[in-house]
């Protein structure tokens, strides 16, 4: 660990845990963020003392205010400041001349308005770096604390939040306000709430970093509007989930599509920002939400419950209906229903009337009081054959709503398992709600939501079980050799690699390609047919076509020396006609790849989180169907099965309707060479291999077409 | 009018303005930062400069003027 970061988490600690504060810019009239500032931070009863800077008053609040902070006799921890930010710099001088090491900057008009501010916000953060200063901001709300060691509501928040063990860092301001009053609804309490704002200088990188440490944070919930540095926040993600196994959710905004429709590969044209971002996040295990509802759904069923140990469910309900919807929810997000072990059946017989059905989902019948509940979660949560339970209610008249709420939250109490709940309605349900909330039971309206929430749990688990694979290195490569051919086109201006170039990159990295030869005339074409073998395959060579379908530049399924001959020919008049420009280098030769499945493999390079992997079902209509996942590279050989598992053609290629399952692992290997070639070759800006077609399992794949961008 | 002479009315204007006391203004006195005028009274500020000097200020460029010495140098480019 180097002196800078851990000097910046110690300046992080001391914004979190001040023993004391300056509130810059504070002043009493109430309703103004000058204000509320300082009144917020005297009404959560921060645990430490407060000095209020102002330079026209010499009390506020009865609280003796000074001119300067540099006035101020006492040592100082962290600065609040407030001030306009046309004086932010002048303040924050102030503030290090004092040695003053942590501040938060709540002002806005920096660089979110442009212009001037943009001026502003270097200045302050040339002075920060001059005088060691790490702060927060600025335009953000503010930091809150809830640790009863210090008690800190350093923000302008509505009301404080209640503890709690999820910590929330937002880059929206407005965002905060709102998730808070959602949160208070819902009892859900917060262990470290933040602001970033600007993120001009602490972002949410180091935040992530500071609360892997932080014993009082179980989950990190993240809103981010944009990523300035992809690779360090994954890095950062990486390290929290793998080294303390705290859940990460985040919400990212901006999903629409933008910006990569011009590119010139499909690799480029499908992997848009946020198809990336997706990627990314799923690789460091980070779950990405869609709203702020799924998120504390799932935020919850991580801290109020433990961790499920597989995917069986038992669902338990009143109702036949909603057990239906539960177990389709189930069952859609991957969860299984199992059959409960003899000793279960047995007590749920005995105790359930005749009526009920004692097999999963469990129905106690619309008439179900708590002793019914009471029986049949209490004796399915010791089967062994159940990781966790769902209890559905829907409110009849007899139903003991309380009563069969505190039975849960008793029964949960006795064990190791999570138990979630979906009182289904509003109105008579939300003295039950409120109980099992208050006692951290998971509570969901929908059981779409319960199910999606334990699945999540479930699979992070296992992403916990997978993430210390080793990545793969192929030392059969002859890396000198890729990168001589692609720093020689380089250093010719080239920005597309020429075909034969490019079979010759990938062969140095051991990919599956038939040998070939390049013809340039129909003589030639037709001796090179016979040499290689029928049925034959030709197509244009030229640096200026690069999709060769679309030119009319590609003749399959030869059979003949005289078939080669009038396809060379059919091949050039084609092109000169579509492209009377292009410069033609010959045709390519090659013996045609038996029939398969024809995949898409690609890599890109992302500005924000480095190089970008894509496989996807192959062929002309790839970004019709686009039926394509996304991994950052390097890969293991779990994210390369991933990669291939999340698209439709894996079902393809596992042999559907009937055909022959296809070749995995040589595909498997493919993608690790692909990744390997995008690490150590960083002159490839883009790169489809497409088709690469896939034989049958044991038969292995080869390239059919490849296109490299420098 | 010498500098001298608008930089004591710029501090008569100052001081009523923010209602405080004429000699605790400093030459280089920063009317937030030393003085604490909030955003209202920077634009009053602009408006009585206006009246004491008979001038006309343009808004943006006199927005930007934040210390007395500022405001001095300002005022003297108008009455020239």
């Amino acid at each position: 660990m180097s002196d800078a970061f851990s000097e910046r988490m110690k300046n992080i600690d001391r914004i979190f845990y001040p023993k004391s504060i300056a509130v810059l810019g504070a002043n009493n009239v109430r309703g103004t963020v000058p204000s509320d500032i300082l009144t917020n931070i005297l009404k959560a009863d921060f645990n430490g003392v407060v000095y209020p800077v102002n330079p026209k008053e010499r009390h506020l609040f009865s609280i003796k205010t000074y001119k300067y902070v540099i006035d101020i006799e006492d040592p100082i921890d962290i600065a609040v400041i407030v001030y306009p930010s046309s004086v932010m710099h002048l303040a924050l001088e102030q503030c290090g001349q004092k040695g003053i090491k942590g501040a938060i900057i709540i002002s806005a008009g920096f660089k979110e308005v442009g212009g001037k501010g943009i001026e502003r916000e270097e200045k302050i953060k040339e002075i920060a770096r001059k005088y060691g200063i790490s702060f927060i901001g600025p335009n953000c709300l503010g930091v809150i604390n809830t640790d009863p060691e210090v008690k800190l509501d350093a923000s302008f928040a509505r009301k404080t939040p209640d503890e709690g063990d999820i910590a929330f860092i937002s880059q929206s301001g407005a965002l905060c306000t709102a998730v808070l009053d959602y949160a208070r609804a819902k009892h859900i309490g917060f262990s470290k709430f933040v602001s970033i704002g600007n993120k001009a200088d602490i972002s949410e990188v180091d935040l992530l970093y500071y609360l892997k440490d932080d014993p009082k944070t179980k989950v990190i919930l993240l809103y981010l509007e944009e990523i300035s540095d992809g690779t360090a926040l994954l890095q950062a993600a990486r390290t929290v989930i793998q080294e303390t196994g705290k859940p990460i959710l985040a919400m990212k905004s901006g999903r629409t599509h933008a910006g990569a429709s011009a590119a010139a590969s499909h690799t480029g044209s499908l992997a848009g920002n946020d198809e990336i971002c997706d990627a990314a996040f799923k690789q460091a295990g980070i779950i990405r939400c869609e709203d702020v509802e799924e998120m504390f759904n799932k935020a919850i069923a991580f801290t109020y419950q433990p961790l499920p140990k597989g995917n069986r469910v038992a669902i338990i309900t009143n109702a036949g209906g909603p057990g239906v919807l539960t177990t389709d929810a189930a069952i859609h997000c991957g969860l299984e229903l199992p059959k409960f072990n003899p000793e279960t059946t047995k007590i749920l017989k005995s105790e359930l009337p005749p009526t009920a059905n004692i097999s999963n989902p469990v129905d106690v019948i619309g008439d179900a009081r708590a002793d019914r509940y009471n029986a049949a979660v209490s004796s399915i949560m010791k089967d062994e054959n159940v990781d966790g339970v769902f209890v559905i209610l829907t409110p009849q008249s007899m139903t003991e709503i309380e009563s069969i709420a505190k039975e849960i939250c008793h029964i949960a109490s006795q064990h190791t398992k999570p138990i979630y709940t979906s009182f289904m309605g509003e109105a008579d349900v939300a003295v039950g709600v409120d109980i099992l909330l208050r006692n951290r039971i998971p509570h969901y309206i929908l059981p779409e939501s319960m199910a999606d929430a334990f699945a999540s749990t479930y699979k992070f688990t296992k992403f916990l079980e997978d993430v210390h694979k080793p990545i793969p290195e192929f030392e059969d490569v002859d890396v000198q050799k890729a990168r001589g051919i692609l720093d020689e086109a380089l250093k010719q201006g080239k920005k597309y690699l020429p075909e034969e170039e490019a079979v010759k990159v990938l062969e140095a990295y051991k990919f599956p390609v038939l040998k070939s030869g390049l013809a340039e005339s129909a003589e030639e074409a037709g001796k090179l047919a016979d040499e290689l073998g029928y049925p034959a395959v030709m197509k244009i060579i030229s640096e200026d076509v690069v999709h060769k379908f679309d030119v009319g530049g590609v003749v399959l399924d030869i059979g003949t020396r005289g078939e080669a001959e009038k396809a060379y020919n059919t091949i050039l008049d084609n092109v000169k006609k579509a492209k009377p420009d292009a410069k033609i280098k010959g045709v390519m030769v090659r013996k045609m790849i038996p029939p398969g499945e024809e995949v898409i493999l690609g890599l890109k390079r992302d500005e924000s989180f480095g190089t970008v992997i894509m496989f996807g079902l192959g062929g002309i209509f790839v970004e019709v169907f686009k039926d394509v996942s996304f991994r950052i590279a390097p890969l293991d050989n779990i994210a390369a099965e991933k990669l291939i598992s999340e698209t439709k053609a894996a079902i393809i290629l596992g042999g559907a309707r009937g055909r022959k399952p296809k070749d995995i692992n040589a595909l498997k290997e493919t993608i690790m060479r692909l990744s390997q070639l995008a690490v150590e070759c960083p002159q490839i800006r883009e790169l489809d291999v497409n088709p690469l077609i896939v034989l049958d399992d044991g038969k292995g794949c080869f390239v059919a077409d490849t296109k490299i961008m420098l | 009018m010498d500098r001298v002479e608008i930089q004591n009315r710029i501090k008569k204007v100052i001081s009523k303005v923010l209602n405080i006391n004429e000699e605790s203004i400093g030459d280089n006195a920063n009317f937030i930062f030393d003085l604490g005028a909030d955003s209202l009274q920077s634009v009053e500020l602009v408006a009585a400069f206006e009246e004491e000097f008979n001038i006309e200020m343009e808004e943006d460029k006199a927005l930007e003027v934040q210390t007395v010495a500022d405001a001095t140098e300002f005022i003297s480019q108008y009455l020239k």
